[in-house]
């Protein structure tokens, strides 16, 4: 597989993966700014590196954890998230673009799902993540990911159904 | 999970928000400013051009000045020694071979000799076109990563040296356009 990193091609790259990749981030912060800050850092770092494409899992690996530096580096604006988590506030700006109702309530009913099933979605269904890859990126085993997408649908399925 | 194939579909219909076109220009210039060595040095769009990263070619140099110093320390030291040892033997007892010829035979054998050098390039990296400053044309700028090592030999007693140092090198290709 051609290394991701070999040519000056980094802006088809980065257009592909971009749109996951601050999905993902936003997890954590709920500023697209913050988010784009984030995800600017990770791939770049990702791209010096010469990382093989294959080893796009520690491109998300890199996001979150630069995601959780950002959180700690700042006391103050890891109260602010932390708050804003647990009041199930609106993110300032929305994470998807949304066409009509049916997509609002999908999307709402995304952010209502906990964390650890959350990214695990986030990377199965927009990223598209195989669980080994998963798995990789969140340090977690691959049955514990598998598991965790499953959960996610099932809770997704209580509160949503598809018209 | 064909129970889920439905809202997985569903789902698949979310678009996730679009980047701002700004982040693409802020990667691109994190991306350039990660390579300082631009083509800005460039001379003659024709010639090649071999920008160094300082580091390493003073790094190599250094290696190189020392290993030569160490050979010619124990050149000398041998010279010397084995003088000693012919002074030695021709005061002890007379010999039947002159001394110059143990000089010489000592010269010989303390000689090394250019035995060969690679230049092997561990990797390669094509990093797209630049312009050179006052260059109308586009160069194509090409990193490589190389392990130099030169190597000596005494024909006389086998003994070898051998220098390694790693180097870096830029190339800048003149691109034709049509």
């Amino acid at each position: 597989m051609e290394p991701v990193a070999s040519h000056e091609n980094w802006r088809n790259c980065f257009s592909e993966v971009a749109p996951g990749l601050l999905l993902f981030a936003r997890q954590w912060v709920q500023s697209a700014a913050d988010a784009e800050d984030i995800v600017q850092d990770a791939f770049v770092k990702f791209w010096r590196r010469n990382h093989d494409i294959a080893n796009r899992g520690l491109l998300y690996a890199a996001v979150r954890s630069l995601a959780l530096d950002f959180i700690r580096r700042d006391a103050r604006r890891a109260r602010r998230e932390a708050t804003a988590i647990t009041e199930a506030e609106p993110a300032i700006e929305p994470s998807f673009e949304l066409e009509d109702d049916t997509q609002s309530a999908l999307a709402a009913a995304v952010d209502s799902l906990p964390r650890d099933q959350r990214e695990v979605l986030i990377l199965k269904i927009w990223n598209e993540l195989t669980f080994s890859e998963i798995a990789g990126a969140l340090g977690v085993s691959q049955n514990t990911a598998a598991s965790r997408y499953r959960y996610a649908l099932t809770n997704l399925k209580k509160t949503f159904q598809p018209r | 999970m064909n129970d889920f194939s439905d809202l997985e579909d569903e789902l698949r219909k979310l678009r996730p928000a679009q980047p701002s076109p700004v982040l693409f220009e802020r990667v691109g210039e994190a991306l350039k400013a990660s390579r300082p060595f631009a083509a800005a040095n460039a001379t003659s769009s024709w010639w090649r051009f071999k920008g160094v990263t300082e580091n390493w070619w003073s790094l190599g140099f250094s290696l190189a000045a020392a290993a030569v110093l160490i050979l010619f320390a124990v050149i000398t030291m041998e010279r010397r020694h084995e003088q000693q040892e012919a002074v030695a033997q021709s005061s002890a007892a007379p010999e039947t071979r002159p001394a110059p010829l143990e000089t010489e035979r000592s010269t010989s054998r303390s000689r090394f000799v250019p035995a060969g050098g690679t230049n092997l390039v561990y990797n390669a990296r094509d990093e797209g076109l630049h312009f050179a400053d006052g260059s109308e044309r586009p160069l194509r700028r090409v990193r490589y990563n190389t392990q130099q090592t030169w190597r000596w030999r005494n024909p006389e007693t086998g003994a070898s040296l051998r220098v390694s140092y790693p180097s870096e090198e830029i190339v800048l290709i003149p691109v034709s356009v049509q």
